[in-house]
């Protein structure tokens, strides 16, 4: 039951991929696929282990806690919406191709999400990175895409390690892959565990030092850009943590790592986000950020708030992204300076003001509540904490007003481009399910949470909504003061800045550029050094042969032709004396002589191989006189 | 039925060779048709395999007696592990043979020695006597020295010398280190791989152990091949046909990872313990040295070439593994030696239909050189896919079958040589990244040909020979069961003492 969430879009995905191509029916299928998803997942019992036996005593395990069941909704919900705006939004070359890949790559998501073992984790895992692969790749014939998707695939592989790692230590320290055999893990091994889950979370989620993956990936399509953002992909290294994190928090240096990764990728992605010029590299700027207050959360012993908030980002995150993919479509490019459709895309506009005011977090918004609970979650280990994270909240903040005024301010031209029924169904839907998470707000409704998951919210001080609410203003005027400024991030120091500063660059010359130069000495090193001794030993050999072969001539073929004029000589001899009898046997012997001479002169070919084969000959004639002699 | 499988190629080879007016289209259809008999039988001999706990390790068992004062004789059978490499060296012969080709005049004779070849290949995998699988051993290099030699292109004949002296010389020290393990130890003298394994002749000789391990090590290391002993391959591939490609990395590399385990291995195991770190050390350097130079190739098939070496060293690395203590961590040592099984099948198939891919693309443009091509995405989409899905096999992609191997090594290595195991990884970090760019060159970007050739998509042999393969990747990747039980069946016993 529990596995068809990843059977069946899966299913889905190959039959779309192989179905009829109009745009009908590739909107109307995984529409229907992903709705039997969500309700699979959400008539699937939480609790519920289920065990596959996968061969030499390997299984495969699925469950699904609270928190994952949550995640296992989530993702069709989002999907869906994308992946119906896709099959309206994409362009026709390659759409069905990009469509199943969407369905595969969900399937593989939700695999990630129920599995309850290292093995079955890493395959959701890494089917994930591949379908993304694919899609960022998605307009192979051009030359950025398909660069850009090995980008994000190694960088993000890299990361993987991270897991091969954490399933190898957990099967030599507990003899199996599962989860909850970590709790009778020795100590270094768990730490090994938590290392190891820590890097490729980090990696998947686009945190530093990987963040510069998910610019790369924005060379993928609009919608492959919001699947990822919001409910795929990035989303599982957050995830991770969060289902992981009881297991891993005996670890002590864990908690602090997680947080200090993630306050660093927010403080950072919120700064880069801020200045970026590009629509969409702005969006993935602040995707970072947030996944970043994801991780605080779960540093701070509260995956259940890192989850809230993955909930409420994934709906305002793709709603951004779909916006952006409709006013880019209409700019030509994503620059933002050539946008300002406001009065061209009104509806566009207006949803994506619910979406960027969630992403400022301005109540009554969920995303708003969500971001709070972080900050009180932080400043019960430390005021200071709590205040880095209101400072993020206000980057954000800044960044998404300058995002909603510079893409969709009403000072812009007028224009006929019209986004499609379905594009704005999608639209409006994500934007209705921004708005109903500010339920969250109410109290009833999110203790009453946190009892289902059995899980406690963190206390809030007095002081804290206040000052965030006062930074997240001064972020919204600053940010309307930046959307002014049309050439920001484009030239100078501020676009290396704006490209993750200069992140990208460091890791070409830092690692791209010398793995390929190693690689391309290691060759030449190859070739020249590791194969000279065999090709030492061919000179050598040929160089004895030759040698043997002119002994054999001098000294051979002497003494044979001695031999037989010896031979001769007593012939002639015995002949001279007249005696018949004694003629006959050197005559023999002399001719007998001169034929094996002959012979052996023939055989100085001076051809390698027939010397060696002679002399393998010779050997195995030696061996088998041993074997004969011994037995 | 196992000695069928041997005998029914050899004379169909024999007879080919003789039936002067066989046209290409007869000798090829003979071919196709004879190495199909002992796939057929071998998958016979699968389904009547007991994996169950207390059956024998060996099975179907053949004996005739042949030279009784030397105790050789003709026995034949199978453990779980010679099944189901034997099962796939089988099926890529028929692959290899079914595979369409630019032969010329002399098809017969090619088809003929792919026939010879694959009754002595199998024949190495299915004997039970060690004079027999040195003699099949070496015959196997015969039969791939001419197909290099002949039907190669380029300086194919130079690279066919190199290929022969290279291992020839192994086949010598493996020579010398038969004799070294069967004359020693008490009993009367006999070459019964059963009988050898329950004695363990070796075991408590510490400076005669140790040469002949090094004997063996040094042989099986160069056929396998391991660095540094791997330079005869790329020159070998690179001027090879594809169908004998695909059988030098898919079949004749195995009979180097099949004699470590199935001789030192099984049969001296305590001198294996004691040098096993070493073995699994060079296994290491091969993993990362053949990632990092396949990389830093610019040759389709040189970059697939050095590949082999990589993945090879994986397969070296879970022998190490499982070989390298006496008793203890059994459970680990079963997984890295069922993965290290697994990983021979996997690379078999995978790089088989790699090296495949290969030929198409020089029979249709006599290139190798990745930068002479581009964009062949829009022009041949069925290759595209099937690339795809081989390389990233390759790289180890769950869902596919190189993963299933590389875990089970991983993870078994690791309970064991907790640092070779993670090192080791690195390796599927560049493995990614060299598919993954050459890819990109091949298929993806702007349209370029060499010299404006065409370049027409796979054709309809192509296709199902390709199909075929790439189907047994994805089932194994996706269920594994059926392959992984009666490997794991064998490792058990293997692991758990003498068998």
């Amino acid at each position: 039951m529990l596995w068809a969430l990843f059977l069946w879009p899966v299913a889905g995905g190959l039959v779309a991929g192989m179905g009829p191509r109009s745009r009908g029916w590739l909107t109307a299928w995984p529409a229907g696929v992903l709705a039997l998803t969500l309700g699979l997942a959400i008539l699937a019992a939480p609790d519920a282990g289920t065990v596959l036996p996968w061969g030499g005593g390997l299984t495969l395990r699925a469950g699904l806690t609270p928190l994952a069941h949550a995640v296992a909704m989530l993702v069709p919900a989002v999907a869906a919406m994308v992946v119906a705006y896709a099959a309206q939004h994409e362009h026709r070359p390659g759409l069905r191709r990009l469509i199943a890949l969407m369905l595969v790559f969900v399937g593989g998501m939700e695999l990630l999400v129920i599995a309850a073992d290292f093995l079955t984790l890493l395959i959701g895992w890494e089917l994930v990175g591949a379908c993304s692969w694919a899609l960022i790749g998605h307009r192979g014939h051009e030359d950025a895409p398909p660069a850009s998707a090995n980008f994000a695939f190694i960088v993000t592989r890299a990361g993987d390690l991270g897991l091969f790692l954490a399933a190898m230590a957990t099967f030599a320290g507990s003899g199996s892959f599962a989860f909850a055999d970590l709790a009778q893990m020795p100590p270094g091994l768990l730490a090994l565990v938590a290392a190891g889950v820590l890097l490729s979370a980090a990696s998947k989620s686009g945190q530093i030092p990987f963040a510069p993956w998910l610019f790369r990936a924005m060379d993928g399509p609009t919608s492959v850009s919001a699947l990822l953002h919001a409910a795929t992909m990035v989303a599982a290294g957050a995830y991770l943590l969060a289902r992981l994190q009881p297991l891993l928090a005996p670890v002590l240096w864990f908690g602090p790592a997680v947080i200090a990764i993630g306050l660093l990728t927010a403080l950072a992605g919120g700064g880069v986000a801020l200045i970026q010029p590009h629509a969409k590299k702005l969006l993935a700027g602040s995707t970072s950020a947030h996944y970043g207050l994801m991780f605080v959360a779960t540093g701070a012993g509260y995956p259940l708030i890192a989850i809230v908030h993955l909930l409420t980002h994934g709906f305002f995150k793709a709603l951004l992204f779909l916006a952006a993919g409709v006013a880019g479509e209409r700019a030509g490019d994503y620059q933002l300076r050539h946008m300002r459709f406001g009065r061209a895309l009104p509806l566009t506009a207006a949803a994506s003001a619910i979406g960027a005011l969630a992403l400022a977090g301005v109540p009554p918004l969920g995303g708003a509540w969500t971001k709070e609970e972080i900050a009180s979650a932080a400043g019960e280990h430390s005021s200071l904490l709590a205040i880095a994270v209101m400072l993020a909240g206000a980057l954000s903040a800044a960044y998404a007003t300058r995002f909603q005024l510079a893409a969709f301010g009403r000072d812009g031209m007028d224009g006929t481009c019209r986004p499609g029924a379905i594009e704005k169904a999608a639209l409006l839907l994500l934007a209705l399910a921004s708005l109903v998470l500010g339920l969250l707000w109410l109290p009833g409704f999110h203790d009453s949470l946190a009892r289902t998951w059995d899980a406690r919210l963190p206390h809030a001080e007095a002081w804290e909504l206040p000052l965030s609410l006062a930074l997240i203003a001064g972020g919204i005027v600053a940010g309307a003061a930046l959307a002014r400024r049309s050439e920001l991030g484009t030239r100078g120091v501020a676009s290396k800045m704006a490209d993750w500063m200069g992140l990208p660059t460091l890791i070409d010359a830092g690692v791209t550029r010398p793995a390929f130069a190693l690689a391309s000495t290691a060759a030449a090193a190859d070739d020249r050094i590791v194969d000279s001794p065999a090709r030492g030993a061919a000179v050598l050999g040929r160089a004895a042969a030759r040698l043997f072969a002119r002994g054999d001539g001098a000294v051979v073929d002497r003494g044979v032709r001695a031999s037989s004029a010896f031979g001769r000589w007593l012939a002639q001899l015995s002949s001279g004396m007249g005696e018949r009898l004694a003629d006959a046997l050197p005559e023999a012997t002399a001719g007998g002589v001169g034929t094996g001479g002959r012979l052996a002169v023939r055989m100085q070919t001076g051809m390698t191989h027939q010397y060696y084969a002679t002399v393998a000959g010779g050997i195995l004639l030696i061996v088998a006189l041993v074997f004969w002699g011994t037995a | 039925m196992l000695s069928l499988a041997i005998l029914v190629p050899l004379i169909g080879a024999f007879v080919l060779s003789l039936w002067t007016s066989a046209g290409t289209r007869a000798a090829r259809a003979t071919a196709i048709a004879l190495s199909a008999v002992p796939f057929a039988l071998l998958v016979a001999a699968w389904i009547g395999f007991d994996a169950s706990p207390g059956a024998p390790l060996f099975q179907h068992i053949e004996e005739a007696p042949w030279i009784p004062a030397l105790g050789v004789a003709w026995r034949m059978g199978v453990d779980g592990i010679a099944l189901v490499v034997a099962t796939m060296s089988a099926l890529l012969f028929v692959a290899a043979a079914a595979w369409p080709i630019e032969l010329g005049e002399r098809a017969r004779e090619y088809y003929a020695w792919i026939l010879f070849l694959a009754g002595v290949s199998l024949g190495v995998f299915l004997t039970l006597d060690l004079l027999l699988f040195y003699v099949f051993f070496d015959l196997s290099l015969v039969g791939m020295y001419f197909l290099i030699g002949r039907w190669g292109h380029g300086d194919s004949q130079s690279a066919a010398l190199k290929f022969f002296l290279y291992t020839l010389a192994g086949s010598l020290a493996i020579l010398l280190a038969v004799l070294g393990l069967v004359l020693a130890g008490e009993g009367p003298l006999t070459f019964d791989m059963r009988e050898l394994i329950a004695r363990q002749p070796l075991a408590g000789m510490d400076l005669r152990g140790g040469l002949v391990l090094l004997g063996f090590v040094f042989g099986f290391g160069i056929k396998t091949p391991l660095f540094p002993v791997h330079t005869w391959l790329p020159p070998a591939h690179v001027q090879a046909p594809a169908p004998a490609s695909t059988i030098l990395a898919g079949v004749l590399l195995k009979m180097g990872t099949f004699g470590l385990l199935r001789i030192p291995l099984a049969m001296m195991h305590e001198t294996f313990a004691r040098y096993a770190l070493w073995i699994g050390l060079i296994a290491l350097a091969s993993i990362l040295w053949g990632a990092l130079v396949a990389l830093g190739q610019t040759s389709i098939k040189r970059r697939i070439a050095y590949t082999s070496v990589n993945h090879m060293g994986y397969t070296v690395l879970g022998i190490a593994a499982a070989g390298s203590l006496v008793a203890g961590h059994e459970a680990a040592r079963a997984l890295a030696l069922t993965g290290a099984v697994v990983e021979m099948v996997a690379h078999g198939l995978i790089t088989g239909s790699l090296f495949l891919m290969a030929g198409s693309f020089w029979q249709r443009t006599q290139s190798y050189t990745m930068a002479d091509y581009g964009g062949l995405a829009g022009v041949a989409p069925k290759l595209t896919a099937a690339f795809i899905l081989a390389a990233f096999a390759s790289l180890g992609l769950p869902g596919l079958a190189g993963f299933v191997a590389e875990f089970q090594i991983f993870a078994g290595t690791f309970a064991v040589h907790p640092w070779l195991a993670g090192l080791a990884l690195f390796g599927i970090l560049l493995t990614a990244a060299l598919f993954l760019t050459m890819v990109r060159a091949l298929f993806f970007g702007d349209r370029k040909l060499p010299d404006g050739r065409g370049f027409p998509d796979l054709s309809r042999s192509e296709t199902v020979v390709l199909a075929a393969l790439l189907a047994l990747v994805v089932v194994i990747g996706v269920y594994p069961a059926w392959l992984l039980e009666p490997i794991m069946a064998s490792a058990r016993m293997l692991v758990g003492g003498a068998g």
